[in-house]
């Protein structure tokens, strides 16, 4: 049977693109965190992918481009922050990481993240972290997408990738380490131990 | 004990999270994970922050009320055009 090129086309969108839709709609909520703006934006990527298909490479990463159709429409209309922000070097907050996993294990919280449920505190601190950050973390460590697809979805060098999710691991690895602290679960370093004198 | 005398807890420490993030070169992962085989010192520094990824990946949200969402965007794409849907 001869397939006409709407056809192939649209074989290939149902294909290719529909099984993406959980992962957009999860994605569409994650930047723009208002349900009915999430939802626009979701309805919106999938009818721009339709009409920019001859665009996709059949075959190659579907979700990546999805994600990018995604983003460049969040961004549109809205007041991208254009202040030249200066990152941290991502060794220097690498290495900052490790004085906090120090400071966890001083307070008793070596193991907070195995001992702990932080659920709906993982979501209040990645709320708060600023967009960059956030969309760095959302697009790696929530999303799974490796560095380079992760530039190519939003729009940025590697490098700057690497430096806002490392600044966003580490801001929320402090506000978790903040959270712990003020639910009591630390162990002060004022904490008396009473011996037992029998 | 295998020595890497190219690698000391310094350099480990700087490329932990690429290192979980499994974006270094199979050369340098293989570097890393002997290092942290052995080393007491960055180990604990590795469990916290892999445990920490978990936590942070167990936070991924499914939107609440994806059927009717669902339905709605097979309508417009219909509209658009689309073939085999709704
Ligand atoms: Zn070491």
């Amino acid at each position: 049977m001869l397939h006409s090129g709407k056809t192939s086309r649209d074989e290939q969108f149902r294909a290719e693109a529909l099984p993406w839709f959980d992962d957009v709609a999860r994605f569409a909520l994650s930047l723009a965190r208002d349900r009915d703006e999430a939802d626009d934006l979701t309805q919106e990527t999938f009818l721009r992918a339709l009409r920019s298909w001859h665009q996709y490479t059949p075959g190659t990463e579907c979700r990546r481009w999805l994600f990018t159709i995604c983003r460049n429409h969040f961004l549109r209309g809205r007041e991208r922050d254009k202040r030249v922000v200066s990152y941290d070097d991502p060794e220097v907050e690498a290495l900052a990481a490790a004085s906090i996993h120090a400071a966890a294990a001083n307070r008793g919280l070596g193991d907070i993240f195995e001992r702990v449920d932080l659920g709906d505190a993982v979501t209040h601190a990645l709320d708060a972290l600023p967009a960059p950050f956030r969309e760095a973390v959302v697009s790696v460590d929530l999303e799974d997408l490796a560095y380079d697809a992760a530039a190519e979805v939003l729009g940025v060098p590697i490098g700057t990738v690497r430096s806002r999710l490392f600044r966003g691991r580490r801001l929320l690895q402090k506000s978790l380490l903040a959270y712990a602290t003020d639910a009591g679960l630390a162990v002060g370093l004022d904490t008396i131990r009473v011996e037992d004198k029998g | 004990m295998t020595m890497h005398p190219m690698l000391d807890c310094d350099a480990v420490m700087r490329q932990l999270w690429d290192y979980l993030d499994g974006e270094l070169t199979p050369e340098r992962m293989k570097q890393i994970g002997a290092h942290l085989a052995v080393c007491q010192r960055c180990y604990p520094q590795y469990q916290f922050e892999r445990r920490f990824l978990d936590v942070l990946a167990a936070a991924r949200n499914d939107h609440p009320a994806l059927d009717q969402l669902r339905l709605r965007v097979m309508a417009a794409l219909k509209d658009e055009g689309l073939a085999g849907v709704g």
